[in-house]
């Protein structure tokens, strides 16, 4: 058998199409991240503001489903499973959903320990000069449950970036979707999936470095 | 309805089978200041987070100007919450533990609860907050964040922020408590001019000397109840009951004072 010969001409060709792909598939991590924050914050609140069994249960449910079962799995069911109730969504439409959903559980968790480690003296502070309810929370507690949750919040960006990927299983065309068609169709798999994955790798990159930036915007000129 | 500037009525509180209030009345004239002193766990920060009821009472009612502050630990109401909120916005707290907001600046410390709700316009809002930060010497701390500042200074702010909102009451649970002794002094000369304005204020400390100097009032308590009251000078050089004695005993041995 002869030796496969790696040419990177393939690699510069497929580029602006990856890079398409690309696009997509921060578009598809963006709107989903972003929808899984505002979630998870819903979640959060209404945790504590309610503080009832039911549900804390259902919580508690949901997020031991998410964490207890792959994301492919979630991801194929989201996509097969909406039509059966009436619901038409485009793969694109089906994926943000189920990144949504998938997401959402990890980042009530991180945003869980943001708030415990929110002094119950923030609290009381605020209500004593007559702040409650939503001012309360939008004003004075979530502010310094996001500065804490920086870090592990951008880690599971992160992770939302390359889970994106699986996407491609139910057609959403997006980066390795993208390269997929690209390598049936000229058989270089190795030169096309190296551009894949430096882009990959480049998105992942500048989102763990924004962590860097973010932290000193707003922890490290706060701390002592 | 009531006369009184501020009444507390037959106060109730448990806490997991500890009783912290029990059956606690209290009225207060507008402009009196009334310190509260006991051993730890006696109720006193109890009785005085249930005047705004930040830990509301299981039973008894507590009035402000005529106005119902609460009277059972039941939900309450959106209105009811609304009515509550603009009567704690006029009992302004001082924790022990400062609890500024380490997210906002120092300026921003003052400013967020008058244009939340006061209601103020940002530019009169930041002009007051400037003008009280002023009179607890923070002026050259506005941009501060509040981590950078001592404990000292964070308590001032924490007065200065209570004070933006006009208050006609102050609540203070062992404002010098948590200081390095060297930053207890700032912190009460700005109590000593809130006295000499005219504040009406109930203070929990251990300041016995400052209680006794500033005090209109003073309460002993311990078991969840007042068990002595009256001029701070003659409780503390006299004490009738055995209790009071022995903390006072207990007061001078730890911290030296004769």
């Amino acid at each position: 058998m002869n030796k496969v010969k790696f040419d990177i001409s393939y690699t510069f060709d497929a580029i602006p199409r990856l890079l398409e792909g690309a696009f997509v598939t921060l578009q598809v991590a963006i709107l989903g991240f972003t929808l899984s924050v505002l979630l998870a914050t819903t979640i959060t609140v209404a945790r504590t503001s309610l503080n009832s069994k039911i549900f804390n249960s259902i919580l508690a449910f949901y997020i031991s489903f998410i964490r207890g079962t792959p994301i492919l799995v979630q991801i194929f069911l989201v996509y097969y499973v909406l039509p059966v109730f009436g619901l038409n969504l485009g793969p694109f439409t089906a994926g943000i959903i189920a990144i949504t959903l998938n997401s959402a559980a990890f980042v009530t968790e991180i945003l869980r320990g943001g708030l415990a480690s929110v002094p119950i003296g923030q609290f009381e502070a605020a209500k004593s000069l007559g702040i409650s309810g939503y001012a309360l929370w939008r004003k004075i507690i979530l502010p310094q449950t996001f500065i804490t949750s920086i870090p592990p919040l951008v880690n599971e960006f992160t992770m939302v970036l390359k889970a994106t990927a699986l996407l491609s299983m139910i057609t959403v065309v997006e980066l390795m979707r993208v390269s997929q068609q690209i390598y049936s169709a000229n058989y270089h798999p190795v030169e096309v999936l190296s551009g894949t994955f430096v882009i990959y790798f480049l998105m992942c990159f500048v989102v763990s470095r924004s962590s860097v930036f973010l932290e000193n915007r707003f922890i490290v000129k706060r701390a002592r | 309805m009531t006369s009184n500037f501020l009444e507390l009525k037959g106060l109730y509180k448990t806490f997991d089978n500890i009783t912290a209030l029990n059956n606690v009345s209290l009225n207060v004239s507008k402009g009196e200041v009334i310190f509260i002193i006991g051993p730890s766990g006696c109720g006193k920060s109890t009785l005085l987070r249930a005047v705004n009821w930040l830990t509301p009472p299981d039973k008894g009612e507590v009035w402000l100007e005529g106005n119902l502050v609460g009277s059972s630990s039941s939900k309450l109401t959106i209105k009811e919450a609304k009515l509550l909120n603009n009567l704690r916005a006029k009992m302004g707290m001082v924790f022990q533990q400062f609890n500024v907001w380490p997210h906002l600046n120092v300026l921003e410390n003052v400013v967020r609860p008058q244009l939340v709700v006061a209601k103020r316009n940002k530019a009169n809002a930041e002009s007051k907050a400037l003008k009280i930060l002023d009179e607890v010497s923070l002026h050259n701390k506005i941009d501060e964040w509040p981590d950078h500042l001592s404990g000292g200074q964070k308590q001032r702010l924490a007065i200065a922020r209570a004070l933006a909102m006009d208050p006609i009451l102050m609540l203070l649970d062992e404002p010098t408590s948590a200081l390095d002794p060297e930053l207890v002094g700032e912190v009460l000369i700005v109590l000593k001019r809130l006295v000499n304005n005219g504040m009406t204020m109930l203070i929990v400390t251990h300041e016995l000397g400052f209680a006794s100097e500033f005090g209109d009032r003073l309460l002993f308590m311990d078991g969840g109840e007042i068990i002595e009251e009256g001029s701070p000078k003659k409780i503390l050089t006299m004490p009738k009951t055995k209790r009071l004695k022995m903390f006072l005993k207990k007061l001078d041995i730890t911290s030296f004072k004769h």
